[in-house]
């Protein structure tokens, strides 16, 4: 589905006359596969280059060497520019600043009329992706008045209606606040479990890690971790050496552990804790 | 206090002229607005007046909402009045007061110049009451589309409308926020004369116009990621579609015209 070799992008300051002033390696060879149906998160702390690597996924930036493919189409391919845009949908983190048009249904119609679907079809894609994100009530209502959550879902919805293969989520709920993130994170999960939508969720929230199938933690460009949720967590030293926390169950588990108490490191859950420590009395 | 701030003065309503396509709204506007500047007489202008009022009453607006147009331009009519009253060369000296005179030909030019403007203004405050900013967004589109052969950019300037409306609103809220974080910081927005007052604006221009570009950048990305390339081989979920009510407006606004036109060759 999506297929990087040995990414590599840099991004060049020029001075006033043109003159390569700085250059900094955002992406430093990068290699990952993902499989059709897989829930893929990124994680890694401000300027570890997962937003850049997130725009190589939809073309919006092109590698300076290295490949990616995406449906096996190459992203360097001008050809194939608007079928991976179709193909890899992207939301990005700030919900007000990715809705175009001032209806609900008229935004998530924007997608699929730009690729020019006839309008008929439209109407049907709008009407199944507003239903998908459970926001059928509000599609004669104005974006402005809904609220960060809902409007992450439109947002979600306006990807979905292009009939994409795989979703990538730049920080999708960076700005919401806790149940506007549970809203959009449940969506995005019903994406990948019911529709099978191969997801690519790139976020700092450790705990919306825990839910992805996969985790590649990016530190400085590279790839400094990766392996299932529960194996890179346990890795507590490590990634507090990159400057990420872990879950705070987690945590807690290693500190435990550290003091010499009988329970294993990996737990990622309340109840995986409550079970454990139940275990102990 | 800065958010209660409605774009355009849509008022919505049931009615024969509500209902009608923006197109026809447009023409008939544009027609209605021609035809004051076609023929002037007391005849043509009487006729003007009463298409006018007919269609107010259709509208079912109330008329102080229509005359709330004129507020606003309230000077300039007064200065045309003014101006042509006085300035207007004649021959018929109806009274002399110092050096101005008012001949009969001023008197004349002033009352058609005055009522002209007031007509056009109701003329178009019409339309703008009785359509959304978006159905008046895709009527102009669609009403430029054969324009588009001689590089008028018809797409592009209904984009930008579109885009202009969204985005109002979020900018309003965020001059309020910005306001609220300045004056929390003992900024004076109120007090001083006209200088002042402007110049005290300059900290609250300056992070908006950053935050608007930031935000036009964003958008931008967001637009391009989902596949937007300009006008060419884009559908539309919503097509304007002519009803039964646009055949018969059209063929009220023919039979206005030619009266106007017969008017002016008898």
């Amino acid at each position: 589905m999506v297929k990087a070799n040995n990414l590599i992008f840099e991004y060049v300051a020029h001075n006033d006359r043109g003159e390569v002033e700085g250059v900094h390696r955002a992406i430093d060879d990068v290699s990952f596969d993902v499989k059709k149906g897989d829930f893929i998160a990124i994680l890694g702390h401000n300027g570890s280059g997962k937003s850049t690597l997130a725009k190589h996924l939809n073309a919006l930036l092109k590698p300076k060497s290295g490949t990616l493919l995406i449906k096996n189409m190459d992203t360097k391919d001008d050809h194939h520019v608007w079928d991976i845009r179709q193909s890899a949908g992207m939301v990005f983190q700030n919900p007000d600043n990715q809705i175009i048009a001032t209806i609900v249904e008229e935004d998530v119609a924007f997608g699929p009329e730009n690729i020019g679907i006839e309008a008929g079809e439209i109407r049907k894609r709008v009407d199944m992706a507003l239903e998908v994100v459970e926001m059928t009530d509000y599609a004669g209502h104005s974006p402005n008045k809904l609220s960060g959550g809902q409007k992450q879902r439109i947002a979600i919805a306006g990807v979905l209606a292009m009939k994409p293969d795989c979703i990538i989520l730049d920080e999708p709920t960076a700005m919401l606040d806790p149940s506007g993130r549970e809203e959009v994170l449940k969506t995005v999960q019903k994406l990948n479990k019911e529709d099978k939508i191969t997801i690519i969720l790139i976020t700092h929230f450790m705990e919306e890690a825990v839910m992805a199938d996969h985790v590649y933690v990016m530190a400085e460009g590279k790839i400094a971790l990766d392996g299932i949720p529960r194996d890179v967590f346990s890795k507590v030293e490590i990634m507090k050496a990159l400057k990420l926390n872990v879950p705070e169950v987690t945590e807690l588990a290693y500190e435990l552990n550290h003091a010499g108490i009988d329970i294993p490191i990996d737990l990622l859950t309340i109840d995986e804790m409550v079970g454990s420590l139940c275990r102990l009395l | 206090m800065i958010r209660d701030i409605t774009i355009g003065q849509f008022y919505p309503a049931k009615s024969r002229i509500h209902e009608l396509d923006p197109r026809t709204k447009i023409n008939g506007t544009f027609f209605f607005i021609l035809s004051l500047f076609i023929n002037q007489s007391l005849i043509t202008y009487g006729l003007a007046f009463l298409a006018l009022s007919a269609v107010i009453m259709a509208t079912t607006i109330p008329v102080r909402f229509m005359l709330k147009g004129l507020k606003s331009i309230f000077i300039i009519i007064m200065l045309t009045i003014v101006l042509n009253l006085f300035l207007t060369p004649g021959t018929t000296v109806l009274l002399t007061l110092g050096r101005f005179t008012i001949t009969s030909e001023g008197l004349q030019t002033a009352f058609y110049m005055g009522t002209r403007l007031i007509m056009l203004i109701i003329g178009s405050s019409v339309l703008t009451l009785t359509t959304s900013p978006i159905t008046l967004t895709d009527g102009i589109e669609a009403l430029l589309k054969p324009l588009e052969r001689i590089k008028v950019p018809a797409h592009e300037i209904a984009m930008m409308m579109t885009i202009a409306l969204r985005f109002i609103p979020i900018l309003l809220e965020e001059t309020d926020k910005i306001m609220k974080a300045q004056l929390a910081r003992g900024a004076d927005f109120e007090s001083g004369g006209l200088i002042k007052k402007a110049r005290s604006m300059v900290p609250l221009l300056v992070p908006l116009f950053i935050s608007s570009f930031r935000r036009a950048d964003d958008l931008a990305l967001a637009m391009e990621a989902r596949c937007y390339r300009g006008g060419e081989g884009r559908t539309r979920l919503k097509q304007l579609k002519y009803k039964k009510v646009d055949f018969w407006a059209y063929n009220i606004l023919m039979l206005y015209l030619i009266i106007f036109v017969v008017l002016r060759f008898i």
